[in-house]
């Protein structure tokens, strides 16, 4: 295994590996910066796989590990959904599926000061994003864009939320679209946030709009491009 | 504290907005209708038993057996070695796994032979323990039963105990001295709503399946009992006289909303639940309803009727799975 990937050190891109595999090997790509995701660790000049998964690779920089799970491990730059649980002074406690709260500071938000700290009550949804996530402490999540701006997080109003895998919820966000999404975008007009958390908001004029959205992702999960875009055809036709 | 907390499960007010306003629609968030019940999937416990067996292929006795063999070990690319698999497959009394939807239960029936209680000595024992496993959801605490689970043994156990499904007279061997005591075991294994129904079906699967040892009695005196293994004598079924099956409605607050068989999230929102237990002939065997909003007199017989005909095609169901499971030994 050692001889296999010192020699070709990219061969390990889009390959299953498991935990304890040296993908990477820093002595030989000197000169490079590279950014690590999820499932990834460093040990000196070796980055090793910490989770069982396909690794996957997106220009310029960045290597992750991607597996399908229930709960979900918070990685930096990840957008999440995330449940307001309670409200500290300095903090909001925001349930992300993660084996542990995130931290969400009163003033992560656009031009966020003492003065103007949002009231959010308990079970509100939020869009978020990753700030930190080491190890030992609560990951620290903002409600801006890297640049301070709002862009599209904050909280979601109406609407429908569910949980799907981290899998999935990968899928969903993947370009070119997702086939499900695609066939249903075609017949159905719907807004949907999907959290690389494993939950996925759905809203929609009417409420059986959401219903047959919802239950087509979730049906999705095991099925094949072909398959997804036969089934969403089928919940069609039954409804109409 | 957080610990706590992150260990609860939460609903989004989103959630509960929406679960309430398709409601008013008739539409639930698994595609259902209001008096709609999810599926109900019936498994019964096998072991199955494997033995492996080397057999060199050169041998001559061995290769008639080709057709035989399941595995093939390959060594240097030359195929030397075959690998018998031999499997058994047996049928285990007493236990079943029932799913509706996302929920899961596990039903186990064991006896073992108690003197009976002081004021009636010719009956055997029936009694229900449940299990709450944190794995299930993580709501539920390891250790002591929580206030759900209590409820829930409690309503399996009455339905079972107070219409006389389980003949318990037909438990006794020696007045006084031996009868047999039924228990049964139920393990939440993955909690999607409504668990008191499934845990139900998994009693009365469990019941359906079981079989205890035959007894008789001899010795000098005629008051020794002698246990006769399953291999010597076949063991007996128990006898249930009907089969009082558990149906559950929500009760939402706003419009008098009433659903049969809710789902966790539907838990979450709705306002009151009630269980009725009836039976095919359309007994009421036991009705628990427990806190929460208060029910006309009017939806409470439109439970019972609608119950009614939901507890038929149910037993009809669970019958099947028995006969089928009974009738032959399936791969």
């Amino acid at each position: 295994m050692e001889n296999k990937q010192s020699s070709s050190p990219a061969s390990f891109v889009d390959s299953t590996v498991v935990p304890g595999d040296v993908v990477l090997d820093l002595s030989s790509m000197t000169n490079q910066t590279i950014k690590l995701g999820g499932g990834l660790r460093q040990d000196c000049d070796a980055i090793s796989a910490m989770k069982a998964g396909t690794l996957r690779f997106s220009k310029p920089n960045k290597y992750w590990i991607e597996s399908s799970q229930k709960r979900y491990v918070p990685c930096v730059e990840d957008t999440i959904l995330g449940i307001v649980v309670d409200s500290k002074a300095d903090n909001f406690l925001i349930d992300i599926k993660g084996p542990a709260m995130g931290f969400l500071p009163v003033l992560a938000f656009e031009g966020g000061t003492r003065r103007n700290i949002p009231k959010f009550e308990v079970g509100t949804l939020l869009y978020l994003r990753v700030v930190k996530s080491n190890f030992g402490m609560n990951p620290e999540l903002s409600c801006t864009d890297a640049s301070g701006k709002a862009a599209e997080f904050g909280p979601l109003k109406d609407g429908y939320m569910f949980e799907t895998s981290t899998g999935l919820s990968r899928k969903l966000l993947s370009s070119p679209a997702c086939p499900v999404l695609e066939a249903l975008g075609k017949k159905l007009s719907f807004e949907i946030a999907v959290g690389l958390n494993g939950r996925v908001w759905v809203n929609a004029a009417s409420p059986d709009t959401i219903v047959v959205v919802a239950n087509a992702i979730m049906n999705s999960e095991c099925l094949s491009g072909a398959q997804q875009i036969i089934m969403v055809d089928h919940l069609l036709k039954n409804i109409q | 504290m957080e610990g706590r907390l992150a260990n609860s499960w939460r609903l989004t007010v989103n959630d509960k907005n929406f679960i309430k306003t398709a409601l008013l629609s008739e539409i639930r968030i698994d595609g259902r209708k209001p008096f709609e019940y999810r599926k109900i999937s019936i498994k019964f416990g096998r072991q199955v038993l494997a033995s492996f067996i080397n057999v060199s292929i050169t041998e001559p006795t061995f290769t008639h057996l080709k057709s035989m063999f399941i595995g093939i070990l390959v060594r240097e690319n030359v195929c030397t070695y075959i690998v018998l698999i031999i499997m058994v497959i047996y049928r285990e009394d007493g236990s079943s796994e029932v799913q509706l939807g996302q929920t899961r239960v596990m039903g186990m029936v064991t006896a073992q032979l108690v003197q009976p209680y002081r004021d009636r000595p010719k009956e055997g024992i029936l009694s229900i323990f449940t299990e709450f496993s944190p794995m299930a959801d993580p709501s539920f605490e390891p250790g002591r039963p929580g206030e759900l689970a209590v409820e829930l043994g409690r309503i399996v156990d009455r339905g079972l105990r107070e219409s006389r499904a389980v003949d318990t007279e037909s438990l006794c061997i020696l007045a006084g001295k031996f009868v047999w005591a039924i228990r049964i075991d139920l393990h939440i294994l993955d909690n999607g709503g409504n668990l008191v129904d499934a845990a139900n079906i998994a009693a009365l699967a469990a019941l359906l399946t079981f079989r205890r040892p035959e007894c008789s009695l001899g010795g000098e005196d005629g008051q020794e009992v002698i246990v006769h293994p399953p291999e010597i004598r076949e063991p007996l079924p128990l006898t249930v006289h009907h089969l009082p099956i558990a149906i559950s409605f929500g009760f939402f607050s706003n419009e008098s909303i009433l659903v049969i068989d809710p789902t966790h999230n539907e838990e979450a929102v709705m306002g009151g639940r009630m269980t009725t237990t009836v039976n095919a002939n359309g007994d009421i065997c036991a009705i628990q309803k427990s806190g929460g909003e208060g029910v006309p007199r009017r939806v409470i017989m439109q439970c019972l009727q609608l119950a009614t005909s939901k507890a038929a095609s149910i037993t009809k169901q669970i019958k099947d799975a028995v006969r089928l499971f009974s009738s032959k030994i399936v791969f």
